[in-house]
């Protein structure tokens, strides 16, 4: 805990909480990369497939979040809408390496993105473009490309390129986030 | 949070439970604070908290809801809050089968069970596990062997009862973990080792060698923990009772020796199991039964209950070995816990003499209106065996029985009290008049419908036999003025018996009658005016017909049959002789007092066995046209036990053909059977016209094949046939390991035993109530009547015996019980031979040196009563 931390908890002051989800197709990472995110004594080493969904909570500079890590399995994919009036951001994981399947992810994003619980709220998505290191990985512009990002207009959206397993790319995609949810509330 | 609430205002019922009013609607309105961040933990635990009540209740949630509750409430792990997060875990069992979409909790479970939270991990287990079925257990499967060998006592405990819950459900994954439930078995924990020895066991359970196995490894290397010890006396006894092992096996000695274990739980354990295994002889018994009398004096209450509870049970059994105890029992019987005092005196009662029963009843009633009602049914139970043991004391006992009567108590006791008595004058006729008093006494302030309705009916049945019927009038009008619906029907129709009866009476019954006409319910009113009308036309036949025997016909099968007139509507009338009779007799009152826990209002009516096969035979097209079912016989054995087909046969009669459908099993698994038949050889006319054979006959799935048989028209008393039974079919091997058959086959046969068809087979079991009405009302036009010397048989009850058992016809007005020191005895029965008319046997029995017999048959049809002489003789 930085000093900053211990003198909030001592006046009382305590950060603010967002609730986030994580979506995303399944063995695209999304637990490896909450997983990461959390202080290094709560990591966990071995990582198995989620069925259903786990709650993680982990903290940044500024803010404390809750993540409901989703499972990205065909026949569990249906139970993410009961919790998206939960959130007030998302994280969206994409396995870059996963060709085959980009359309199936860009098919699930685009669902998403049409329900009535997300479609008119001005929440703001990250995206993962997971597994960089993997040779036949295709860049994040790729990505972003495939999946039509810049059809979005009525959300702030960002695309990093990130390696779970060695954490790289993950704290550039927080620190957006961080910030777009800083200036949301102001 | 949740109020301790004070004994008294839960008993008495008052508004103090905080809970009483809920309503769903409301409730589920509460639970969307669920959805709302952040989470106040106080708040949400509460509306958990009367979720989980109304689930308790009994209350319905429909599957939408619950999901949408359920969601909800997955919302709350976000929440660290202990007491919230275990009772998220309560909500998910209790929710794990009305809610769709559970396995969402999955991970967060997972997570919660392999965490760093001590007192989360065991509850976790168990929720889990209540969540995943078959194809989900794999994924967990790693987790639950690592929590079986976890050292936290309550992980591994948690664990080891799931799995064993489990156990119903994925046998074949839940024994992978046997290693693991091994090494649990030697943990120092006493509950863990208890709970890992359960699995073990339930693992094997089927199979004896494994399990004597087990008990040999447990009983050789001792265990720490009481209770798995006592699981080990309970799966040994049971091993030696299926195995029926003699008392010289390994295991009745290791029995025999936790008589010395250091715990008192183990010593106890082990006596109960000695004392209730059958035929144990004196000298085995003895050191139980010292053990048991030891306790009797323990300072500790506990000791003494489970002592004295114990030997009450096996009073009975083992009159001597527990006479043995009846000093320490004597002192038991002022001991200030009732409980124990009630169990010691009705101990006494069972096994004491005659002369001490006087004593011990003056001692009960001291203090019989402060023991609780599941005490005081020990009581009647006691009462109620003393009564057959010394019929002579009938009165002694009727006289306090009837105290118990007008005591407060609730309906099971009220219940054995009544049956107690019923069965009483039942067995002692001087005993009926005192009887029948107090019952009407006990009606005329009765609340429970049930026995109102029930002591009604005796009153119907018994009242106008006796010398002076007329005194029962009063009390059964007063129910007609006093009474809720059931009540007043069931006082008509014994009204209406009275009439029927007693010429004298008959006048005023119809003036009563005139007056249950004006009733405000339908069921009285028409009861009356049909009893009414039948009354009016002073016949005997009519009164019979339809006062005292009612219907004999099965109640599912006459719904059908009215169902099937509706759709079918034609000139002719309705004939009852159309309807299946009811297989089991509606009986005549029996009494025997069921233990209290297994006592149940009676259940909606069930189909009997014989209305099931109705149902089958009727969807087999060759069998359409053969009219109702008249008969199905048990089943009959054609082969020995451990052969390698197993076949049974069961003969349905019909009006004019029989049925013989066999039930088959092959019992080698390197074998498919195909087109199985049993070829049948009749001995007389009896002709056969076709064989429905089984299709298929896999190893271990039984399957029926049927032969359908013309019964000779032209000889109707050539009722008996023996058939020689042949089993023909097409045999194609398997290969054991897969299954699969060749592709060819070859012919083979197996010859079974004979199957005999005898007289039985061609009448159903009817019950007349009263047995003179019905004797009238058949008339003599076809009685024929004939004497034997029955000279094999040698006693009244042997005779009595054989013939009902050779007619296959129901004894009534209990002559199937010849009383004591008689050398004759009259028996009636009634019956209805196939084609539906009734058919009635009056035996009188002589016993000179063998036993001589008169026959009196009597029908609305000659042939039957031909048959019944032609078989005797
Ligand atoms: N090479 C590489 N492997 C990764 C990376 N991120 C995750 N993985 C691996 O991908 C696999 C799946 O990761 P998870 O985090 O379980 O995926 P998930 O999205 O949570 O999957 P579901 O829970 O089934 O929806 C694991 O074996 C990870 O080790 C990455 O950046 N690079
Ligand atoms: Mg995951």
């Amino acid at each position: 805990m930085g000093l900053f931390d211990k003198l909030a908890g001592w006046l009382g002051l305590k950060k603010k909480e967002v609730n986030v989800l994580c979506l995303g197709l399944d063995n695209s990472g999304k637990t490896t990369i909450i997983n990461q995110l959390k202080p290094s004594n709560a990591q966990t080493q071995d990582i198995v497939p989620t069925i259903g969904f786990s709650i993680e909570k982990f903290k940044t500079s500024s803010l404390s979040f809750t993540v409901f890590d989703m499972s990205g399995q065909g026949r569990y994919r249906n139970l993410w809408e009961h919790y998206y009036k939960e959130g007030q951001a998302i994280i969206f994981v994409i396995d870059s390496s996963d060709k085959l399947r980009m359309v199936v992810a860009k098919e699930e994003l685009d669902t998403l993105l049409n329900h009535p619980d997300i479609k008119h709220r001005r929440m703001p998505i990250l995206f993962f473009a997971n597994k960089m290191d993997l040779r036949e990985a295709l860049s994040s512009v790729k990505v972003s490309q495939l999946l039509c990002l810049e059809n979005i207009k009525d959300k702030p959206w960002h695309i990093c390129a990130s390696d779970a397993v060695k954490g790289e790319g993950l704290q550039e995609g927080v620190d957006w986030l961080q910030d777009q949810i800083r200036t949301m509330r102001t | 949070m949740i109020k301790k609430f004070d004994k008294k205002d839960e008993e008495s019922g008052s508004g103090s439970n905080p809970f009483q009013h809920l309503e769903k609607s409301a409730v589920l309105q509460e639970a969307r604070i669920f959805n709302e961040t952040p989470i106040n933990p106080r708040r949400c635990l509460h509306i958990l908290t009367k979720i989980i009540y109304l689930l308790n209740q009994g209350e319905h949630f429909g599957t939408t809801e619950a999901t949408e509750a359920f969601f909800a409430m997955t919302r709350l792990f976000q929440s660290n809050d202990q007491t919230l997060r275990r009772m998220c875990y309560l909500t998910i069992k209790e929710m794990a089968n009305i809610s769709e979409d559970v396995i969402i909790v999955t991970s967060s479970l997972t997570k919660d069970m392999t965490g760093k939270e001590d007192v989360y991990r065991g509850p976790a287990i168990r929720a889990l596990c209540r969540i995943t079925d078959t194809t989900m257990l794999q994924a967990i499967e790693r987790y639950m062997k690592q929590a079986i060998v976890d050292k936290v006592p309550s992980v591994s405990s948690s664990a080891l009862v799931s799995s064993l819950h489990m156990v119903k459900m994925s046998y074949d994954v839940v024994k992978r973990w046997v290693n693991e439930a091994q090494e649990a078995a030697s943990s120092d924990n006493i509950m863990v080792q208890y709970h890992a020895l359960g699995l073990l066991y339930h693992l094997r359970k089927n199979d004896r060698l494994a399990v004597s196995k087990m008990l040999n490894k447990f009983t050789k290397s001792g265990l720490k923990s009481p209770f798995a010890y006592c699981m080990l006396i309970r799966i040994a006894s049971r091993l030696l009772e299926e195995t029926e092992g003699g008392h010289d096996s390994p295991l009745f000695d290791f029995i025999e020796s936790c008589l010395r274990n250091k715990h008192e739980m183990v010593v106890y354990e082990a006596a109960s199991a000695i004392v209730h295994m059958p035929n144990c002889t004196a000298r085995e018994l003895a050191p139980a039964v010292s053990v048991l009398q030891l306790f009797c004096s323990s300072p500790k209450a506990a000791l003494r209950y489970a002592a004295v509870r114990t030997l009450n049970k096996v009073a009975m059994k083992h009159p001597s070995a527990v006479t043995a105890c009846n000093l320490d029992l004597e002192n038991l019987i002022t001991d200030s816990n009732r409980s124990i005092a009630t169990l010691a005196i009705t101990t006494l009662l069972k096994t004491g003499s005659e002369s001490s029963v006087d004593r011990l009843m003056k001692q009960i009633s001291s203090f019989v209106s402060e023991i609780s009602d599941e005490f005081k049914v020990v009581v009647v139970q006691a009462i109620s065996a003393l009564c057959q043991k010394y019929p002579r004391k009938h009165s002694v006992m009727m006289n306090f029985l009837s105290n118990m009567l007008r005591d407060d108590g609730g309906f099971e006791y009220k219940r054995a009290i009544v049956d107690c008595i019923i069965s009483i004058i039942e067995e002692n006729p001087d005993s009926k008049e005192t009887g029948l008093a107090h019952l009407c006494e006990f009606i005329e302030d009765c609340e429970h419908t049930v026995l109102a309705t029930k002591i009604l009916h005796l009153l119907g049945k018994e009242g106008p036999r006796t010398p002076c019927p007329s005194k029962y009038i009063r009390f059964i009008f007063n129910r007609v003025v006093l009474e809720s619906e059931a009540v007043r029907a069931a006082a008509v129709s014994a009204l209406a018996k009275f009439g029927a009866q007693n010429d004298d009476l008959l006048p005023s019954v119809l003036v009563l009658m005139q007056r249950c006409m004006m009733d405000s319910d339908d069921e009285v009113r028409d009861r009356a005016t049909f009893y009414m009308n039948v009354l009016q036309q002073k016949q005997k036949a009519l009164n019979a017909a339809y006062i005292f025997n009612g219907l004999t016909v099965s109640v599912p099968g006459l719904e059908k049959s009215l169902h099937q007139y509706t759709l079918e509507p034609s000139e002719k009338p309705f004939d009852m002789k159309t309807v299946p009779l009811a297989t089991t007799p509606i009986t005549e009152q029996k009494t025997e007092i069921a233990p209290v826990a297994t006592s149940k209002l009676p259940e909606k009516l069930t189909p009997s066995r014989q209305d099931i096969y109705q149902e089958q035979l009727a969807a087999i097209p060759e069998f359409q046209g053969l009219g109702p079912l008249f008969k199905s016989s048990e089943p009959v054995q054609l082969t020995e036990a451990e052969t390698e087909y197993v076949v049974r046969c069961i003969k349905h009669t019909f009006a004019g053909h029989m049925v013989f459908q066999f039930d088959c099993t092959n019992t080698l698994n390197d074998q498919l059977l195909q087109k199985v038949l049993v070829q049948m050889e009749p001995s007389e006319a009896y002709e056969v016209v076709q064989y429905i054979p089984a299709a298929n006959l896999p190893y271990s799935q039984p399957g029926s094949c049927y032969s359908l048989v013309r019964l000779p028209e032209d000889d109707p008393t050539a009722v008996s046939c023996t058939f020689s039974c042949t089993m023909k079919y097409l045999v194609r091997d398997c290969d054991p390991n897969t299954g699969e058959p060749d592709d060819d086959g070859y012919d083979d046969e197996y010859v079974l035993e004979d199957l005999e068809v005898t007289v039985a087979d061609h009448i159903q079991k009817v019950l007349k109530p009263n047995f003179g009405a019905a004797w009238d009302e058949v008339g003599d036009d076809f009685e024929k009547e004939e004497t034997f010397a029955l000279s094999s048989v040698r006693t009244l009850d042997e005779a009595v015996g054989n013939i009902i058992s050779f007619l296959g016809m129901q004894p009534c007005e209990r002559s199937d019980k010849v009383p004591e020191n008689k050398n004759s005895h009259v028996l009636f029965l009634a019956g209805v031979f196939r084609g539906g008319h009734d058919l009635l046997v009056r035996s009188r029995l002589a016993l000179a040196d063998g036993v001589t017999m008169q026959v009196t048959v009597r029908s609305q049809e000659e042939t039957a009563v031909d048959v019944i002489l032609a078989s005797v003789g």
